[in-house]
C-alpha cells in the first residue's frame, strides 16, 4: 500500500467505523434478529419465520398501521411537493425583500421536525386552540382535529407539508437555472403563464421533481415525532404509523426479534417503491442531454 | 509484631469497601434529582466513594435502563419500577441478591411483607423505598361552590356529576379518567364487586369472569355517559395534555381524580390561588366486598449484578435509606420512606407534609386484595387501554372489550409462566 493510500485510509477511516458502527452493523444484525426471539434480557432465540408469519397473518395492529402509513406517505409527499414548488416559483420572482421571504419561508424546516414544534402544533390544533378560534370568526363549528380519527392524520400530514423548506430550495435552485430565453420565445409565440409553467418548466425540472419525491418518500415513511408528541398513534391508531409500532415492540414490548421483522419489512416497501419511481422515471424524467423527442 | 499489624490491618480493609467510583440512576422531578445529588454526595463523602449522578425524567427512563440492562452498562445503584420487576429479574437474577450484603445494609428497617414485595425467586432484589396507593382527590373549591358533599358511594358520586353540571355548566366534570386512570377506575370497579385482583397468583391466569370486567367497563361508559368525566375523543381533541397541565384542572373545571397517594402537589401545585384538593377516603359501590385499594411498592433501589463495587454500593445504599445524613438529604421525595428509622425521623422533623401523610394514611387503610405487578405489564396495560378506547368510540360493546382485555392479558401471562 502507498502511503498516499494509506493516508487516504486513515483520513476515511472515521466514517467508515461510523458507518459500521452505527449503521451497517446494526443493519445487518437486526436482519439475523427478525428470525429470533429476543426481549434484550435474554440470548436471541432462533424461531425462523415466525415473526413475519405471524405479520401477515394474526397482527391486526400491524395491517393497520401499515395502512395508515402508506396513506400518510400518499398524502404527505405530493401535497409537500407541490406546496414546496409553488413556494418556490413565487419566490423565483424578483420581489423587494425577496431574500427576507426566502429565510422566512425555509425556516419551519429547521423547526420543523423539533419536539416544540410538535407540542406548539397540539395547541394549535387543540379544541380550544387557534384553528378552531379563526373558525369560529366565520361561525364555523369547532372542529375535533385530534379526537377524530378521520382528522387526526391530516393534522399530522399538515405538520409535515409545513416544513417544505430544504424541498422548496431545490425547487427555487432548478427554477434559477432554466435558461429566461425559453420563456420569451414561448411568450412571443402567445404562451400563457400556466402553459409556459406546464411545458417548459415542469419538464424541465423533472430530475428535481425526481430527486425531491424519492428524499421526501424516504422520510414521511419514517415519520416518527410528530405523532408520537402529538397523538401517541391515536386515536384508534388512526395516526399509529410503523416508525411509532417498531418503537412500541422494540421499547415498550421488549420485542426486538419482532420489531426487527417490522422494520425489515418497512425497509422492503420503502426500497420497492424507490425502484417503482426509478423504473417509472424513465418515462417522465428528462435529463440534459436526453435524445427522446 | 510487624507481620500480625499487617495481618489485623489486610482483615479489617478486607471488611470494608475501598474507595469506590460509582454511578446511580433514577428517574423523577428537579426535587428529587437535587435531594438525590445532596444525598450521594454526603454518603460518598462520608463512606469516601464517589458516585456519578445519572437522572432524566419518567418517560424514556424504561428504555434506557432496559438498552442498560442489556449491555451490562446499567449504573452500580439503580432506581427501579416495582411493576418492571418481572422484565428484569424474572428468575430473581436481574439484579444483586441483597441478602448477601445484608452485613452491610441494615434490613431489620424493612418488615418482612415489605422485603417479600421486591424478593423473587427467594432472591432479594432491591430495598423498597416507599408504599403507594391511589386515592381520591377532589376539588374541595368548586364543590363547596356547587353547594355538593364529597361523595362517599359511587351513586352519590353521579349525583353529584350531574349537580355540579346542573349548577356551574356543562363545561364542568367531577372527574378525570384517561388512559392509565380509567384502567384503574375499571379495575377498581370490579375489585371492589369481587374482591379480586386482575391476575388469580394461583393460575397465572385473569382471575375476573369476562361477566365480571363487562360490568367493570360498563361502569366506565356509565360515567362517560352522565358527563361525570370527558370522553376519550374531548380529551383526544385537547391533544392528550396531562391533567396538572390542563387549564380545566388548574381552574376547578375538571374537580377530581383518582392518582398516587404520593402525587399529591404535584396536582395541588398547578391549582389556580383559591383552588385546593383534598384527599378523601374511597368511594365505594354499596354491595361492595372490599375498597379496592391499589397499593403497591413505589419503586427500589437495586444493586446492578454486574456492579464492580456492591459492597460500596451498599454503604451508600444503607447511608441513603437508613443513616441520618442520607435520609435527612433524601426527605420524602420518594414518597413516605418504607424504611422504618427514615420514616419515623422525618415525621418527628416535621419534614412530611401533612397533606402527603393524609393521603398516605388513606391509602394505606383501604381494604382491597394483593396487586399484581403485572397489572402495569407495558403490554398488557397496552392493551387494557386501547380496548377501552375502542369502547369509548362505540366500536365495541363491554362485552367485546371485556373478552378482548381477558385474552390479550392472559397472553401477556402465559409467557411468564414458571
Amino acid at each position: 500500500m502507498t502511503r498516499k493510500r494509506a493516508l487516504g485510509l486513515i483520513y476515511l477511516s472515521p466514517y467508515i467505523i461510523g458507518l459500521m458502527a452505527f449503521t451497517a452493523i446494526p443493519f445487518i444484525a437486526s436482519f439475523y434478529l427478525s428470525f429470533t426471539d429476543y426481549n434484550l434480557m435474554r440470548s436471541p432465540k432462533w424461531t425462523g419465520l415466525e415473526n413475519y408469519i405471524k405479520l401477515f397473518t394474526s397482527d391486526r395492529t400491524f395491517r393497520r398501521s401499515l395502512s395508515v402509513t402508506l396513506l400518510y406517505v400518499f398524502l404527505t409527499v405530493p401535497l409537500k411537493l407541490a406546496f414546496a414548488l409553488f413556494i418556490a416559483y413565487i419566490l423565483n420572482y424578483k420581489l423587494r425583500c425577496i431574500n427576507l421571504f426566502r429565510t422566512a419561508f425555509y425556516v419551519p424546516s429547521i423547526l420543523g421536525g423539533s419536539i416544540a414544534i410538535a407540542v406548539l402544533w397540539r395547541y394549535i390544533f387543540a379544541t380550544e386552540g387557534l384553528v378552531n378560534m379563526v373558525l369560529a370568526w366565520f361561525g364555523i363549528e369547532p372542529v375535533n382535529w385530534f379526537g377524530d380519527p378521520t382528522n387526526a392524520l391530516f393534522t399530522i400530514t399538515l405538520l409535515r407539508c409545513w416544513q417544505f423548506g430544504s424541498a422548496m430550495v431545490i425547487f427555487l435552485a432548478a427554477l434559477q437555472s432554466i435558461d429566461k430565453s425559453l420563456y420569451e420565445a414561448a411568450a412571443i409565440d402567445g404562451a400563457s403563464k400556466l402553459r409556459s409553467f406546464v411545458f417548459i418548466t415542469i419538464p424541465l425540472i423533472t430530475p428535481v421533481i425526481f430527486f425531491n419525491l424519492i428524499m421526501q418518500m424516504v422520510q414521511a415513511f419514517q415519520e416518527f415525532n410528530g405523532p408520537y408528541i402529538i397523538t401517541q398513534g391515536g386515536p384508534l391508531k388512526s395516526t399509529y404509523l410503523l416508525p411509532l409500532y417498531i418503537y412500541d415492540e422494540a421499547f415498550k414490548r421488549f420485542d426486538m426479534g419482532y420489531a426487527s421483522a417490522i422494520a425489515w419489512v418497512l425497509f422492503l416497501i420503502i426500497m420497492a417503491l424507490t425502484l417503482v419511481a426509478f423504473w417509472s422515471s424513465k418515462k417522465w424524467v428528462f435529463y440534459a442531454g436526453d435524445k427522446r423527442s | 509484631m510487624k507481620l500480625h499489624l499487617t495481618t489485623a490491618l489486610a482483615l479489617t480493609l478486607a471488611s470494608q469497601a475501598t474507595a469506590a467510583d460509582l454511578r446511580m440512576s433514577w428517574w423523577g422531578g428537579d426535587s428529587r434529582h437535587i435531594a438525590t445529588q445532596e444525598a450521594l454526595k454526603v454518603c460518598g463523602e462520608k463512606y469516601g466513594h464517589t458516585v456519578a449522578p445519572e437522572f432524566t425524567g419518567f418517560d424514556g427512563y424504561l428504555e434506557k435502563l432496559t438498552t442498560q440492562m442489556a449491555g451490562s452498562t446499567e449504573a452500580d445503584i439503580v432506581q427501579v419500577n416495582w411493576p418492571w420487576l418481572p422484565l428484569f429479574s424474572q428468575d430473581g437474577e436481574g439484579f444483586y441478591d441483597l441478602t448477601e450484603l445484608s452485613e452491610t445494609i441494615d434490613l431489620s428497617q424493612w418488615s418482612d411483607d415489605q422485603l417479600a414485595t421486591v424478593t423473587v425467586q427467594g432472591k432479594l432484589n432491591g430495598l423498597p423505598l416507599s408504599t403507594t396507593g391511589r386515592v381520591f382527590f377532589f376539588n374541595t373549591t368548586t364543590l363547596e361552590a356547587a353547594g355538593i358533599p364529597v361523595p362517599s358511594t359511587w351513586e352519590e358520586f353521579f349525583s353529584a356529576a350531574a349537580a355540579l353540571r346542573e349548577s356551574q355548566g356543562e363545561g364542568y366534570n367531577l372527574f378525570n379518567a384517561v388512559k392509565e386512570t380509567a384502567q384503574l377506575l375499571v379495575t377498581l370497579a370490579v375489585v371492589q364487586k369481587t374482591g379480586k385482583d386482575l391476575v388469580d397468583p394461583e393460575t397465572n391466569r385473569v382471575a375476573w369472569t369476562p361477566e365480571e370486567l363487562a360490568a367493570g367497563i360498563a361502569f366506565y361508559g356509565r360515567l362517560i355517559e352522565t358527563g361525570a368525566v370527558r370522553s376519550q375523543q374531548q380529551e383526544a381533541g385537547e391533544g392528550n395534555v396531562n391533567l396538572y397541565e390542563k387549564q380545566d384542572w388548574a381552574q376547578g373545571r375538571i374537580a377530581g381524580s383518582y392518582e398516587w397517594d404520593t402525587t399529591y402537589f404535584k396536582y395541588a401545585d398547578t391549582l389556580e390561588e383559591g383552588q385546593t384538593i383534598d384527599s378523601v377516603t374511597p368511594i365505594r359501590f354499596e354491595d361492595a366486598v372490599t375498597d379496592g385499594a391499589y397499593r403497591k411498592p413505589s419503586m427500589l433501589f437495586a444493586i446492578s449484578r454486574n456492579s464492580d463495587n456492591p459492597e460500596a454500593a451498599a454503604e451508600i445504599l444503607n447511608c441513603m435509606l437508613t443513616e441520618p445524613e442520607g435520609i435527612d438529604a433524601l426527605k420524602d421525595t420518594r414518597g413516605l420512606p418504607a424504611s422504618k428509622v427514615a420514616a419515623d425521623r422525618l415525621i418527628e422533623a416535621g419534614m412530611i407534609k401533612p397533606e402527603i401523610v393524609k393521603a398516605h394514611e388513606i391509602a394505606m387503610a383501604a381494604s382491597g386484595p394483593a396487586i399484581s405487578p403485572f397489572n402495569e405489564h407495558p403490554e398488557l396495560r397496552g392493551a387494557f387501554i386501547d380496548t377501552l378506547e375502542e369502547y369509548s368510540y362505540g366500536m365495541i360493546d363491554e362485552v367485546e372489550a371485556a373478552e378482548a382485555i381477558i385474552d390479550a392479558a392472559n397472553d401477556v401471562l402465559s409467557d411468564f409462566d414458571s
